[in-house]
């Protein structure tokens, strides 16, 4: 039998130690994390076609059940490609949305499983020739219980890939309007004067005037330049180090791979500082 | 069982016979040589662009002074086991809102705007960051991955809420952003 007047000062001593417990700190959420297929589909189709695809999500094994929706959008980028707009489907002319469906559009995903989508894309049977796109995008559905409190930011993920089409025959063609350097990035400015999206990859040449190899020659990711909304687009690069690449007068060429059968190229004397400064262009 | 003499006889001269005509034909055969003297299997694997995206769930803002900015920790992002066509093509990281406002606790209490929020161009692992402005109407960048890199991550990317005197309210003031992973090339 535990005496009473025992029991008292261990339940006070309890009460006293649980008292001085601090509150324990709410735990950051779980970061998101998956892994999805990101391969755009490219098609080189003929009007009345119809193509399948598949696009797969995977949810990491520690991830709680999410729900994901998927959708066709219109898509296009700023000119300075720092920005990416999505749209309604239809919002630009040479949208393929309006002929994709996908299977299933929305679905719950367990921790360890797979969300596959099927994509159908239905060209219609009269189409002018030249490019369409769109973009498939998979969004994390917000769980309204996940929302945290105070003052804050809940994130969801998306994943977006493109859907590029090409009713022939495509004109691939582009002009090189401006070739500059700006801090330590090279932008060179393109314009599409074809009827088709363009993937743009190249590489910048760097001549100390009157040599005939270049002191440096910087690869310009590959990058995409569409035929509407915005038909200019920069390509940049970052600058080599100024150990391999001084301050000094440079005769800067581009050449241009634009998927043509021929690429396209365009130089200039430049005067590079490399204090961080705009550099003149001459 | 017995077998008679002519019977033996009659099978042994046939025996004859054909390896006679055996030996003919032996004779006649010519040597081909085969394209291939072994089976073989081509084993082809159809690798997809690919790769792990891992972000936060959240950031918080812990604001003791609305008349100040307040910076949330710092937030890591990774993106890994990239695997793409080319060497040149590479992957973007942005961000845009669902809203134009938060949501604040009260309805129609004043809020934060969503381009009250704001970024470091933090340093990145194989990427280049780059500052920005939280936008509802486009993905704004934060960062791209290198061309042929494997994996790109950063630990210091730091959210930034900015002042808002006019604020009265307390409690939640939440918005709902979107992390946008883009492979979308031509």
């Amino acid at each position: 039998m535990f005496p009473f007047t025992t029991f008292r000062p261990v339940v006070c001593l309890v009460a006293l130690a649980l008292s001085q417990t601090p509150a324990p700190t709410p735990q950051a959420p779980r970061p998101m994390s998956f892994s999805a297929t990101l391969t755009s589909i490219k098609v080189n189709a003929r009007p009345g076609q119809v193509i399948t695809r598949q696009f797969q999500l995977t949810l990491d094994a520690d991830q709680p059940r999410t729900h994901f929706k998927a959708k066709v959008e219109d898509w296009w980028r700023s000119q300075d490609g720092q920005q990416s707009v999505y749209a309604a489907p239809g919002t630009l002319r040479h949208s393929c949305a309006p002929w994709t469906s996908l299977n299933p559009v929305e679905s719950g995903v367990g921790p360890g499983d797979t969300l596959t989508v099927r994509i159908t894309v239905t060209l219609p049977r009269e189409l002018a020739t030249g490019g369409y796109w769109c973009a498939l995008t998979v969004d994390e559905v917000p769980d309204p219980a996940a929302a945290s409190g105070g003052i804050g930011v809940h994130f969801v993920a998306s994943v977006s890939t493109g859907i590029f089409l090409y009713v022939g025959p495509v004109e691939r063609e582009a002009t090189i309007l401006g070739l500059r350097v700006d801090g330590d990035q090279a932008i060179v400015k393109v314009r599409n004067d074809g009827n088709t999206p363009l993937g743009i990859e190249g590489r910048l040449q760097f001549f100390v005037p009157g040599a005939t190899t270049p002191a440096a020659t910087i690869d310009l990711p590959r990058g995409t330049l569409l035929t509407e909304p915005v038909v200019e687009g920069e390509f940049g690069v970052g600058l080599p180090s100024p150990a391999a690449l001084p301050a000094g007068r440079y005769l800067v060429r581009a050449v241009l791979d634009i998927g043509a059968d021929h690429d396209i190229g365009a130089e200039r004397e430049i005067v590079l500082t490399r204090s961080g400064q705009s550099s003149a262009v001459r | 069982m017995k077998t008679s003499p002519w019977k033996t006889a009659s099978r042994a001269m046939l025996g004859l016979c054909f390896l006679a005509v055996g030996s003919r034909a032996a004779e006649a055969q010519t040597t081909v040589t085969l394209p291939d003297t072994s089976q073989t299997t081509l084993f082809t694997a159809t690798v997809s662009e690919q790769a792990r995206v891992i972000v936060p769930a959240s950031v918080s803002f812990s604001v003791t002074n609305v008349a100040n900015t307040t910076a949330a920790s710092s937030a890591s992002v990774t993106i890994d086991r990239i695997v793409l066509a080319t060497a040149t093509k590479q992957l973007k990281v942005s961000v845009q809102a669902a809203a134009a406002a938060f949501t604040p606790p009260v309805v129609g209490a004043t809020t934060w705007a969503a381009g009250d929020i704001s970024w470091n161009a933090a340093t990145w692992t194989r990427a280049t960051g780059a500052a920005g402005t939280l936008s509802s109407s486009a993905f704004t960048q934060i960062a791209t991955c290198d061309a042929n890199a494997a994996d790109c991550s950063t630990t210091g990317l730091v959210f930034t809420l900015g002042a808002k005197p006019t604020v009265v309210r307390s409690g939640n003031h939440t918005i709902v952003v979107t992390w946008k992973v883009e492979s979308i090339g031509s």
